[in-house]
């Protein structure tokens, strides 16, 4: 648009013939009023420097008036444009230099000039976008006269090329730290999508793989039986593929851990060892060196290791038509603290190319195009073992040579056990005797397997559709056990369990059974009170597992929060009143600010967020709620952050049982 | 002895000018900075308490108005929940002359109010 000077000159200043869109350009970098920045006061500095001037500054002209970004010797955040000398400056692209104003027409009478800031000398060089549009000035002023020399000229424009320079930057930086906010996002969301879709997925698995396995223990003849054997595979290789989509999405958000509990080594590796050696042909020879001076008992992740290994040799096995696999452990190196042992699965196998084996272990990659369709697999596998190795602080390494096999070796450190290692306590069946069990469960595939099992168990079973039905029963009925789906209408798993726990002062066992996989929700279910978890497609042995250790638990007085209120008597000096009224208030407030707490999560409004975090953890404080304060100060962190993660979802939980329990014990008083 | 008590946080703010008060000082207390400084231009006291987050004006904030402008000598003793090193260095850099993290301790507290106001007179 091209708008003539007399049409836009309404007002009685100079304005430039693209003002309009010179005004959108200003708009664009953001940068009236806001805050002082170095760069820009740096480069001020340098202008007086360079001028040996008492005034200089950065300014940007808008519609109505100059603002200074940054200024030496005026003292002013604007002045209206209308006196500015600016305005005219940025009318044209060049330097304007007016090297003594009594001399100079336009401004011998300017009240800047006989009066107010006795403008002498002034140069201003236009800051020119990138675009071609004079947003503000960079400015000389002297009280005296003065002349340039071309040094100086030269060294005024290039300062201005570089203040336009830092606006770009800024203007850049601002865009990627937003870009940056929304791929944060999105890999938040992913992570919740795969988490979800994998609840929706092991759901009706959990029905196909419960069920096939019922159906297996039934009497059927041959044909029928090799049918619901090709079904128990099937859905067994889906749900590893699901399980690996899983890991994955974990390791990526940085949520897998690798856990530290002591394991008998030998006997896991054993372990593996009979399960592998099922699935070998005829043809090979599975083969499990362990060293003599190997560690029976170490610290470390048994299920990770477990997984790694069962991984390599699973490859192993696929890709070797005959001869050997091989899987030794050694002992490389030990301390006073730890092992350092070599793990190396190998094989005689097809082996792998050179050009290959750099990426047998990115995703998706298969050494052959042709092995998804000849051997299977998701191509996931490696990438999880080498991420799973990395995990633990250490590198895999493979060597290989075509049809001669592959070597995959990884050296683990793990700490040494304290030699004193107790005997589990074993339970057996009949000691449970006839149980009486309420199942909370919604799905009614699950609610029939789950019927079925308990029979096969020889236990008594109750169903409730939701939470609340399964109150109903629990007032109603004696029960030993409750097994809790997590998600379900009404009252959920998690509201049904604190229910139980602190309005029905209940310490009935409760069993937590979940398609779920969301990172910490296991930690989440033991801080509403719940006794065990079992994921879903649950194993028999797995479920029974449970109901053994929670049964033979020694049944626990409900362990109720010790208040320390030394910190809140000192205040009140000994005053009960006072005391009282604190802890009315207490009571008054602090609900309420959770559930604001959570609904400004809810809608990610991470603001409020840390606003009320904040102030939450000074009133916590006062009751020595220190483990809760710590929830309130991850939350703030994150929330400054601008980015919530699995972990602030589970401190919102735990401060949000906390709290109801804090609140439950405050009023008793 | 008068003291301005500023912090956004009730439960804190009530308590802790009850404990003063119990201790023999006349508290003011305001929930605002904005309205705890307008107190400060228009009355005299002698220490300011108060937090850094708060709505209105921050106690930084109130801390520079004081020193720069008034130009008042007066002890200010200023507290926060950050952990943040910086937070501590900076509030002395303005002219604060005690800095508490919280949870503030009520004894604590008292002994560096007495230091204060001992020292200036």
């Amino acid at each position: 648009m091209q708008l003539t000077f007399e049409s836009m000159n309404n007002k009685d200043f100079p304005i430039p013939h693209n003002e309009l869109e010179r005004l959108a350009a200003l708009k664009r970098y953001n940068i009236i009023d806001t805050l002082p920045e170095n760069a820009f006061d740096d480069a001020t500095k340098l202008v007086s420097y360079i001028c040996g001037v008492p005034i200089a500054h950065i300014s940007f002209i808008d519609e109505d008036r100059q603002w200074f970004k940054s200024e030496i010797g005026i003292g002013l955040t604007e002045v209206p444009r209308e006196i500015s000398f600016c305005q005219y400056t940025i009318m044209d692209t060049k330097m304007l230099e007016i090297p003594d104003t009594h001399l100079n027409d336009t401004f011998k009478d300017d009240d800047n000039v006989t009066g107010g800031f006795k403008v002498r000398f002034y140069a201003g060089v236009p800051l020119t976008t990138p675009d071609g549009y004079n947003i503000g000035t960079l400015c000389a002023i002297d009280h005296v006269t003065k002349e340039l020399n071309d040094d100086q000229r030269n060294a005024l424009s290039i300062v201005a090329k570089h203040v336009v320079n830092q606006l770009e930057l800024r203007t850049k930086n601002i865009e990627l730290a937003k870009q940056k906010k929304i791929a944060e996002r999105a890999v938040f969301a992913k992570d919740s999508f795969l988490a979800n879709m994998s609840h929706e997925i092991r759901t009706p698995l959990n029905a196909i793989i419960g069920f096939t396995d019922l159906l297996a223990q039934t009497t059927m003849d041959n044909v029928q039986r090799d049918y619901i054997e090709s079904v128990q595979v099937a859905g067994e290789n889906l749900l590893i593929i699901i399980n690996d989509i899983l890991d994955l999405s974990k390791i990526e958000s940085g949520n897998l851990t690798i856990d530290a509990q002591s394991f008998n080594l030998k006997k896991t590796l054993k372990h593996i060892y009979n399960l592998l050696k099922v699935k070998a042909s005829k043809d090979i020879e599975v083969n499990l060196f362990l060293d003599a001076d190997m560690p029976d008992v170490v610290i470390g992740d048994q299920g990770r290791l477990n997984q790694i290994l069962v991984n390599l040799v699973g490859n192993s096995i696929k890709f070797t038509q005959e001869g050997e696999v091989t899987v030794s452990v050694k002992k490389v190196g030990e301390t006073d603290d730890d092992y350092s042992l070599k793990f190396s699965v190998k094989d005689t196998g097809i082996g792998i190319q050179k050009d290959k084996l750099k990426t047998i272990f990115d995703r998706f990659t298969q050494a052959e195009e042709s092995t998804t369709r000849t051997f299977g697999g998701t191509g996931l596998g490696l990438n999880i073992v080498k991420q799973l190795v990395e995990l633990h602080k250490s590198e895999i390494h493979v060597k290989s040579e075509v049809n001669r096999g592959s070597e995959f070796f990884f050296v683990l450190t793990y700490k040494k056990a304290p030699p004193a290692v107790n005997a589990v306590k074993t339970v057996s069946k009949n000691s449970l005797g006839q149980l009486k069990i309420l199942l909370c469960e919604d799905n009614i595939l699950n609610q029939k397997l789950v019927k079925s099992v308990m029979k096969n168990f020889g236990f008594e079973l109750d169903i409730a559709d939701n939470g609340e039905a399964g109150i109903e029963f629990l007032s109603k009925n004696n029960y030993d056990l409750v097994l809790m789906d997590l998600q379900m209408p009404v009252k959920d798993g998690y509201q049904t369990t604190e229910y139980i726990r602190n309005e029905m002062n209940s310490t009935i066992p409760i069993i937590a059974m979940t398609a779920h996989s969301l990172v910490g929700e296991q930690e989440r279910c033991f801080n509403v009170g719940m006794d065990a978890y079992v994921p879903k497609p649950f194993k028999q042995a797995a479920l029974l597992g449970a109901i053994k250790t929670v049964m033979s638990k020694d049944p626990k007085p409900l362990q109720k929060r010790k208040l320390d209120l030394s910190f809140l008597d000192e205040m009140s000096c000994g005053d009960p009143d006072f005391k009282m009224e604190m802890i009315t208030l207490f009571v008054e407030k602090i609900p309420n600010e959770t559930a604001q707490l959570q609904d400004a999560f809810n809608h990610n409004d991470t603001e409020t967020v840390m606003r009320v975090a904040h102030n939450m953890r000074s009133s916590l404080d006062i009751f020595m709620l220190h483990d809760l304060t710590n929830c309130l100060s991850v939350i703030e962190e994150e929330a400054r952050l601008g980015q919530f993660t699995s972990e602030t979802v589970n401190k919102i939980e735990i401060l949000h049982c906390g709290i109801i329990e804090v609140i439950k014990t405050l009023k008793e008083l | 002895m008068n003291i301005v008590l500023a912090e956004d946080n009730d439960i804190l703010r009530r308590s802790l000018s009850f404990f003063l008060e119990s201790k023999g000082f006349v508290v003011k207390q305001f929930s605002d900075g904005k309205d705890a400084l307008e107190a400060i231009k228009t009355n005299t006291f002698d220490l300011i308490l108060t937090d850094i987050n708060m709505p209105g004006v921050s106690g930084m904030e109130i801390t520079q108005y004081v020193r720069q402008t008034i130009g008042s000598p007066i002890p200010i003793i200023i507290f926060t929940s950050s952990g943040v090193e910086q937070t501590e260095l900076d509030c002395f850099d303005i002219g604060a002359n005690e800095f508490i993290a919280k949870p503030v301790s009520p004894a604590v507290l008292l002994v560096r109010i007495n230091k204060l106001l001992n020292k200036r007179s």
